[in-house]
């Protein structure tokens, strides 16, 4: 398992690397600066009866280098906001719309600013004692840092799609767009996330609470207000099930629907992943994607990555059936490797074409052998998304099969 | 002139046909039974589609009340629906109460009774020849109307209809066309009623 702590404010950034087996080599830098936790006074506590019941595509230094996908000086700043917003960071990466085409793209989904309320005080339940609505095949979007694991049940975000909350002393939020099928984390600082209502290529669009910048969460850049053009500072989420998270994190803890909101919890407004129905198998989208493109089915799920050399995509099937898969982005040699274990895939920047070779549940580099989450190359955030969703932001990916 | 014409130029007379009208619906055992059925139909039917009403034998009986439910009502989770203060679990179907829902729900629903109602009397007490069932239908449309309007972007997912931003603000606006529509059809249905003293109780 990885946790990415940028520690420089210029000039670089340099990554932690946890490793999730204890017999891999560890890769990767070692020191981190924390962000402070935020206090949340606004707690809301269900009582009564009864109980119903990745950052900057910049990556991990691998001990050389810049990060990839920063800028192209080389610079990760990161910036905290003095005005309430959340951290941001010099980046650049792949464009492929201009900001006022963002906005005019925006679509008002239904509910407006924090109709569908961000979770604020989240409550969390051991690993021995979950909610009773959550299943071991469930989805759930697993979050470590600092040696703190934390799960937040897909059936639970689907009615909140952001949870603000302080992992292993940093503070941030943990987000889920039902629509494209993605699950991204940001540092905030802080500040908190909410729910604009807005979407953009059926993509969640959030704002933060400080500023009232508009971000859309695939981007994620600022489109309206102080930081516009500006981009959120990323960690990694991995989706995966719950029984599998909890395997490979005995003492994760996990969210609970002591959310502070009334919400059917259980029962998901768009279909259902366990097994895979409703909107999140057929082939309809409810809004029109930016642009569209029929290579893969629209809910197909794909690995994306993007940075300055652009993006990538990799359909997730053809990963299980492979374990590594190589490509070019801009002429940059990268590969995905599979982890079985948690059913999730790393995306690695490899600039000098390393050979990777899968070696029983881990993969050889250079004579070693690593857990598929600490190989020792440029690590790049990635996450699940949606074929339709992937391309209509990114048309110019390049996809790895 | 033709007394239906008339009754339609004056306002006044056709709101005051329609007050007697509908105490002609609650004064009739059959006209009340249909106001009733159609109403709490109608209801279940509005909080099933905002999502406020399901089945759900799963979870054990109880309730559930939100912190600082009153400071809570009015919040909106959409352009015409109301958060939730409390589940209600009855070990089979479990209700969130959301006071705003109830109350909108409630009202649309009563508004879709009484119309089928008079509709129903109309035909089987109509003031004028030719009136037919086709009448008692004339409320459909706005109850549908102002019923879709809950659901948002969801009925489009159900319908397999992409959204467009025409028809996402054209949502905005169905909850009041939709009442509208229901007071005017009311107007309209209430002149083709016999109001002379009833027929049959």
């Amino acid at each position: 398992m990885v946790a990415y702590f940028p520690i420089s404010a210029a000039g670089g950034g340099v990554w932690r690397t946890h490793n999730r087996g204890t017999d891999m080599p560890m890769r990767g830098c070692l020191s981190s600066m924390p962000r402070s936790p935020t206090t949340d006074g606004r707690r809301r506590v269900l009582g009564g009866i009864g109980a119903v019941g990745l950052t900057a595509l910049a990556g991990c230094l691998g001990g050389a280098g810049l990060p990839a996908g920063s800028s192209d000086d080389g610079a990760d700043d990161d910036t905290a906001d003095e005005n309430g917003g959340p951290p941001t960071v010099d980046r650049s990466l792949s464009k492929e719309y201009p900001i006022d085409r963002l906005n005019e793209e925006s679509m008002d989904g239904g509910p407006g600013p924090d109709g569908i309320p961000s979770i604020d005080d989240p409550a969390f339940a051991p690993a021995d004692d979950p909610p009773t609505n959550l299943d071991g095949d469930d989805p759930v979007f697993g979050v470590e840092f600092d040696g703190e694991a934390k799960a937040y049940p897909q059936y639970t975000l689907v009615w909140h799609e952001i949870v603000n909350d302080v992992v292993g002393g940093e503070s941030v939020a943990v987000t889920y767009c039902p629509l494209t099928g993605t699950a991204q984390g940001f540092y905030r600082g802080e500040s908190e996330f909410g729910v604009s209502g807005q979407l953009i290529n059926s993509n969640l669009v959030m704002f933060d609470r400080g500023t009232e910048t508009r971000w859309p969460q695939m981007l994620p850049v600022g489109i309206s207000g102080r930081h516009t053009g500006e981009y959120l500072e990323e960690f990694q989420v991995i989706w995966t099930t719950w029984d599998r998270w909890r395997e490979a994190y005995p003492e994760t803890t996990v969210l609970t629907e002591e959310t502070g909101h009334a919400r059917n919890y259980g029962s998901d407004p768009y279909g259902e992943y366990n097994p895979r129905s409703g909107y999140y198998a057929d082939q309809q989208t409810l809004f029109p994607p930016l642009s569209s493109d029929d290579r893969f089915p629209k809910k197909e799920v794909v690995i994306g990555a993007r940075n300055a050399d652009g993006a990538m995509a990799v359909p997730k099937d053809t990963l299980r059936d492979r374990a590594v898969i190589e490509g070019t982005v801009g002429g940059i040699p990268y590969v995905t490797v599979y982890d079985g274990a948690l059913d999730t895939g790393y995306v690695y920047r490899n600039a000098d074409g390393t050979p990777v070779e899968p070696n029983g549940d881990g993969f050889l580099v250079n004579g070693d052998t690593y857990s598929p989450d600490a190989l020792p190359l440029e690590s790049e955030i990635g996450f699940d998304a949606m074929w339709f969703a992937w391309y209509g932001y990114y048309p110019s990916t390049e996809v790895h099969e | 002139m033709d007394t239906r014409l008339a009754g339609m130029l004056r306002p006044r007379s056709r709101i005051a046909e329609t007050g007697a009208a509908m105490r002609l619906v609650i004064r009739r055992y059959d006209s009340v039974t249909v106001t009733g059925v159609v109403t709490v139909g109608y209801l279940l039917t509005f909080l099933w589609a905002v999502g406020d009403l399901s089945i759900r034998a799963d979870m054990p009986a109880g309730v559930l009340i939100v912190d600082e439910p009153l400071g809570r009502v009015l919040d909106r989770t959409g352009p015409a629906t109301f958060e939730a203060i409390a589940i209600v679990d009855t070990g089979v179907v479990r209700l969130l109460f959301s006071p705003g829902n109830l109350l909108l729900g409630g009202f649309v629903a009563g508004l879709v009774g009484i119309n089928l109602a008079m509709s129903y009397l109309a035909i089987v007490q109509p003031s004028a020849c030719g009136i037919g069932t086709g009448s008692g239908l004339l409320a459909s449309l706005p109850a549908l109307l102002a019923g879709t309007v809950c659901c948002g972007p969801v009925v489009l997912l159900v319908l397999g209809i992409q959204a467009s931003g025409l028809l996402l603000t054209m949502f905005a606006w169905l909850l009041p066309l939709g009442i509208g529509l229901l007071l005017a059809s009311l107007m309209y249905v209430a002149g083709r009623i016999d109001l002379s003293e009833p027929t049959q109780q």
